[in-house]
């Protein structure tokens, strides 16, 4: 029948129309990520044997640690610094890591107004977020 | 029941009353002013509501909300937008045909206002009783034509005059079918007064006497308003704005306010001819009534707007000509062959 495909694209939009809609409120509430998402990074300072894997693996040399020597001549991390303006969260760091103390994680409220604030102390954040959660 | 069906009549029968003689030529005047503001009341509300309802529906057909920030789930979004297009700067370009440029969107504003002014909103509610109402209203809304092409013209930018050609090819194309698909309706009543033809529908609307002249009727008027997928006149994607480019602040909001007022007319006049205008069931006033199925016919335009793509140029005419204009003719000889058998039958 002439006409035919007309009625069935109006019946589509129309059950698109009552039916439910997909929009996420994202900032009302939040978004269910696949368990996928690679968003942010995250470390367990107590964990951490600076190695120094980790920045050795990372194709942007995000990562910078430094460590010293404690009474038993065991390394001690001292500071970790990631630049995440150039880190890519592919998570090479986190496979290469042999204690897992850096994982990706899925926060994802990232942004910042000031160049500055992209370079992370992990061993803070680490602090703040024990604190937090 | 019965005075809230009349309540307009009643009100406008209390402010005659307060003249000496109720039907002096003050009294009518101050009566006409008064319709007057009530059609430009009309016009502004129906832009306001319909702008948000557009967007709302093109929301739910992509399965999103539409606005929902502004006031309750963003019912207030139009009014924030009309005060934003206030304030915006007005700009003629410099190459422009400064007078016809600047009348351009007043005449495409004002032929709402003068259409509305001949829909009967109620029994016995138009605001002008216009016994060639049918006739009047398309020849007024004919002008439009005039008006797309004086803004495409007075711009000086080709988009705009492309968009101008195409708005006269177009109209006038469909305007034909459009007319024809209302003589139908004419030949049964014998009547071109819009009042008489609702009265006529007190047991059966025409959409079921016509049914192939109201499909005929709503494909054209899309066409004749510029709607999706007849859009062609404004096609963003291929003439930018059409003859809308150019213009800017109140002068493009004077645009919007008259493609909806028309899009308003259009469906009014559909209610009226096919639906049985302000007949109904009595649990609801007659103007209630009416509002409700002009309603149906924008959210079936609205409907139609977001489902189907652009129609093509040479289709667009292809179907004026070839598909709308025989149909309608057709539509002419079967309605006139069946007047002859009913009164064959009925031995008039």
């Amino acid at each position: 029948m002439f006409g035919k495909g007309l009625l069935t694209g109006l019946g589509i939009t129309f059950k698109r129309m009552v039916g439910p809609n997909i929009t996420e409120f994202y900032p009302e509430v939040k978004p269910n990520l696949p368990t996928r998402v690679r968003s942010s990074m995250g470390l367990q300072p107590d964990k951490c044997i600076s190695c120094n894997m980790c920045a050795m693996a990372c194709p942007n040399s995000v990562i910078k640690l430094t460590s010293e020597k404690n009474e038993n001549n065991k390394k001690v991390l001292k500071s970790y610094h990631m630049d995440v303006g150039r880190c890519l969260f592919c998570g090479m760091c986190t496979e290469a890591c042999p204690t897992k103390a850096l994982s990706v994680t899925q926060e994802y409220e990232n942004a910042v107004f000031e160049p500055e604030d992209m370079q992370w102390d992990m061993i803070k954040r680490a602090e703040r977020k024990g604190k937090v959660g | 029941m019965e005075t809230l069906n009349n309540l307009f009549l009643i009100i406008a029968a209390a402010i005659r009353s307060l003249f000496a003689d109720p039907h002096s030529v003050w009294a009518n005047l101050t009566m006409d002013v008064i319709n007057f503001i009530i059609v430009v009341v009309i016009i502004v509300l129906a832009a306001l509501i319909l702008i948000l309802l557009e967007r709302k529906i093109a929301g739910w057909t992509s399965q999103r909300t539409g606005p929902n920030r502004l006031g309750p789930r963003g019912w207030f979004q139009t009014i924030a937008d009309a005060l934003k297009l206030m304030g915006k700067e007005d700009i003629t370009p410099a190459g422009a045909d400064k007078f016809i440029f600047k009348v351009a969107p007043m005449i495409v504003f004002s032929l709402p206002m003068m259409t509305l002014a001949v829909i009967p909103y109620g029994n016995g509610m138009a605001p002008i009783n216009l016994d060639l109402g049918i006739f009047y209203f398309l020849a007024i809304s004919a002008i439009s034509t005039v008006a797309f092409l004086m803004a495409g013209w007075g711009s000086n930018n080709k988009y705009s005059l492309l968009g101008g050609m195409r708005a006269v090819a177009q109209m006038i194309s469909y305007e034909i079918p459009l007319l024809f698909s209302l003589l139908g309706v004419v030949m049964i009543t014998q009547s071109f007064n819009l009042g008489t033809i609702v009265e006529a529908q007190k047991t059966i609307p025409f959409i079921i006497l016509q049914p192939l002249a109201f499909v005929i009727y709503i494909i054209a008027g899309l066409a004749e308003v510029n709607r999706a997928p007849f859009d062609l006149v404004e096609a963003d994607q291929e003439v930018v704005a059409g003859p809308f480019t150019e213009y800017t602040g109140l002068r493009w909001g004077l645009f919007f306010l008259g493609e909806y007022g028309n899009m308003t007319a259009v469906s009014a006049l559909a209610a009226t001819v096919f639906l049985g205008g302000w007949q109904g069931p009595m649990f609801l006033p007659g103007w209630v009534w009416f509002w409700l199925k002009v309603g149906i016919i924008i959210f079936f335009m609205m409907w139609v707007r977001w489902t189907f793509p652009r129609i093509r140029v040479d289709h667009l005419m292809h179907l004026a000509w070839k598909v709308l204009l025989p149909l309608s003719i057709l539509n002419i000889f079967l309605t006139g062959f069946g007047i002859y058998i009913y009164r064959f039958v009925m031995g008039g």
